[in-house]
């Protein structure tokens, strides 16, 4: 794992759509389980993506094995919902009274963020778990966030539950959870990014946003699609002028990756380069690439 | 191929633009309010972006919830006369919030609701509610100026289809029987008796406490009973809103990339939207990488050795960006059957200001065509 990354617990990948934030999180976890920490990939209550990737059926709301050291969940409200009421209430028969009810259902839905909350909670609760023998049920939990925007929302739950929700089970709870986020000795968020100006000025954005509004630290910024030096100006002459285009296209790309990552690293935090794949089929071996194009080990 | 989406912008007096994230949606909003513009179709682009990439390719500084006027000055400078009025905001989700309040919500209840740790919450920081506000604006626009032209950029798909069903949600919230239930005693107790579902003795109150304390509950009971009176002004936009989306003057532009993890969304998007009834003028392909002519391939096996695998490298590589990009506009064309796709190749520049809109709407209009 890169050195920024090594010692932490939480890894939160976000960044602008599109840039390919599942990708990175799967990568990261694959090279983590790699080096024999127990991790667990979460992917947020969106289509779950990340056990295909690694060619495994999918894994749904149940924490499931994927790989020696590998596990994958899809959180989902309704059922982070459920594990969040029943550890509090203990028991099942109460938890169905209650929560299943109709009319409490409908009221729970407008709690502020108490879906975001219960999402954000059931990850958070697989940090503390223990195995019998006393260690961490999970070495290192690593989220494929929301983006940009959302991300700043998702994150922000805690502080704005403890602002706006009374003291209770509840708010405790969000104190927790906004603590072991905030904490840059357990949490570092990697920032997934493109070299295109759009996205670039939207990572240093981000960057300050999780900084300034909810106090999260980046530890590692990853500059996807970056595009190596190949041709000089020289590499133009005597070409048809679709030719001559290519190069000029390519040396335009490469100016941009270069700028990109002069910007990036103006953010005082490591930046990594992962270069742009073109493979057939983006399966589980374009992500042993990526991992392996991480380095670090 | 006809210029369908020039036809559809003319047609309509409100285009929404859907998609995931990070396919250039923003980006072909803001092209198609501008282009319809200079053709003498004055227009305004809405965006609830939170990253305020709008603003970017717009080469502003930063948008608030006012309707600007983009600058002649940056016209000039692409070279560009407009023959109607282009416009561009950004939503201000707490500005709209509290408009709606101060409209609707009587008199006396107006400062409590404002005041209310829910609504707070409700209107800043709860997920959801932007697109809640987002159809809410788009109402606003529609019925209090007179634009010709309406261009949405709607949120991220993650999220996306929650426009559709914004309207009807917040109805749910005040009108359904479970609402009902919950408020009955609170509003047979009046305004000195808001102890919502009998706070100390009910079972399931009790249970909820224990997560929420029993203060939100009182919040919640406070917040409700005085939005209580706004069902009837919302019930009403709702349904407005709803017929607003459905008419024949409204279209859906659905823009996606080529790459595979783009297309499926783009596909489930195409049928949900069909399922509702929703009117998709096209979907269009961003960036979609041209083959390479096979002259070139010629060319470059006649290239002194250095020069020669440096290019065939770069040659492969655009060979092997195409032939995906080519199977992904298949597989899309097949399963959204019906609706006329519009490709737009991909450039080598960021677009990012009045210049780059124009020179993508060539391909959006028709103006140029681009097939694989």
């Amino acid at each position: 794992m890169i050195p920024e990354l090594h010692d932490k617990r939480l890894i939160v990948v976000t960044g602008k759509g599109g840039v390919g934030k599942t990708t990175l999180a799967c990568a990261l976890a694959l090279q983590s389980a790699r080096e024999g920490k127990r991790t667990l990939v979460c992917e947020v209550n969106a289509r779950e993506r990340i056990s295909a990737l690694l060619g495994r059926p999918e894994v749904g709301p149940e924490v499931t094995a994927l790989d020696e050291n590998l596990w994958a969940v899809d959180v989902r409200p309704h059922e982070a919902m459920r594990e969040y009421a029943l550890m509090l209430l203990k028991f099942e028969s109460i938890y169905n009274a209650v929560f299943e009810n109709r009319v409490v259902r409908y009221f729970l839905r407008f709690i502020p963020s108490l879906q975001e909350l219960v999402l954000l909670g059931k990850i958070l609760f697989h940090l503390k778990e223990k195995r019998p023998d006393g260690s961490w049920r999970f070495d290192r939990i690593i989220i494929d966030a929301p983006a940009t925007g959302h991300a700043i929302t998702f994150f922000s739950v805690p502080q704005v539950i403890i602002d706006t929700v009374p003291p209770g089970a509840m708010s405790s709870d969000a104190s927790w959870m906004r603590d072991a986020l905030v904490d840059p000795a357990t949490t570092a968020v990697v920032l997934v990014s493109l070299p295109e100006e759009m996205p670039v000025n939207e990572t240093l954005e981000l960057h300050a946003a999780l900084r300034d509004r909810v106090k999260m630290t980046t530890g590692l910024v990853v500059l996807n699609g970056f595009v190596e030096p190949r041709f000089g100006a020289e590499d133009a002459e005597g070409l048809s002028p679709e030719l001559a285009e290519m190069v000029t296209t390519h040396r335009t790309r490469e100016a941009m990756s270069r700028e990109s990552l002069e910007k990036l690293r103006g953010l005082g935090v490591r930046v990594v380069t992962v270069p742009r794949l073109l493979l057939a089929d983006f399966d589980r071996k374009a992500i042993e690439r990526i991992a392996a194009l991480l380095g670090g080990t | 191929m006809s210029p369908v989406l020039r036809e559809a912008v003319e047609h309509s007096d409100v285009v929404l633009t859907v998609g995931s994230g990070g396919v250039g949606k923003t980006t072909v909003a803001a092209a198609l309010a501008l282009r319809a513009a200079v053709e003498g179709q004055g227009s305004l682009v809405c965006t609830i972006d939170p990253a305020r990439r709008l603003a970017n390719s717009l080469g502003l500084e930063a948008l608030g919830n006012a309707e600007l006027p983009i600058a002649p000055a940056l016209f000039d400078a692409a070279g560009l006369k407009p023959r109607a009025t282009m416009r561009a905001m950004m939503l201000d989700m707490k500005r709209t919030w509290d408009d709606l309040i101060t409209r609707y919500a009587p008199a006396d209840k107006r400062d409590k609701i404002l005041a209310n740790r829910f609504y707070q919450s409700l209107s800043s920081a709860l997920a959801g509610s932007q697109e809640y506000v987002a159809m809410e604006k788009l109402y606003e626009l529609r019925t209090h100026r007179d634009y010709p032209l309406i261009v949405l950029d709607t949120p991220p798909t993650a999220h996306a289809l929650d426009f559709l069903d914004a309207p009807n949600r917040l109805l749910d919230f005040m009108d359904n029987d479970a609402a009902k239930w919950l408020l009955t005693p609170a509003l047979a107790a009046g305004k000195f008796g808001l102890k919502l579902f009998n706070l100390g003795g009910s079972y399931v109150a009790k249970t909820i406490s224990r997560f929420t304390g029993t203060e939100t509950l009182q919040q919640l009971a406070d917040f409700m009973l005085n939005i209580s009176g706004m069902n009837e002004g919302f019930k009403e936009r709702a349904r407005q809103t709803r017929a607003l989306l459905e008419a024949d003057s409204t279209s859906f532009v659905l823009v996606t990339g080529p790459m595979p993890e783009r297309l499926d969304e783009a596909i489930y998007f195409h049928t949900l939207l069909k399922q509702n009834k929703m009117k998709v003028a096209a979907i269009v392909v961003n960036r979609v990488h041209a083959p390479v002519p096979v002259a070139l391939w010629e060319e470059v096996a006649r290239l002194p050795t250095q020069q020669q695998q440096k290019l065939e490298l770069t040659l492969k590589e655009s060979d092997l960006q195409a032939r995906q990009d080519a199977r992904g506009v298949a597989k899309l064309r097949e399963a959204c059957d019906g609706t006329p796709l519009v490709l737009v190749p991909r450039f080598e520049h960021d677009v990012h200001d009045l210049n780059g809109l124009y020179e993508l709407s060539h391909w959006l209009w028709g103006d140029r065509l681009f097939e694989v």
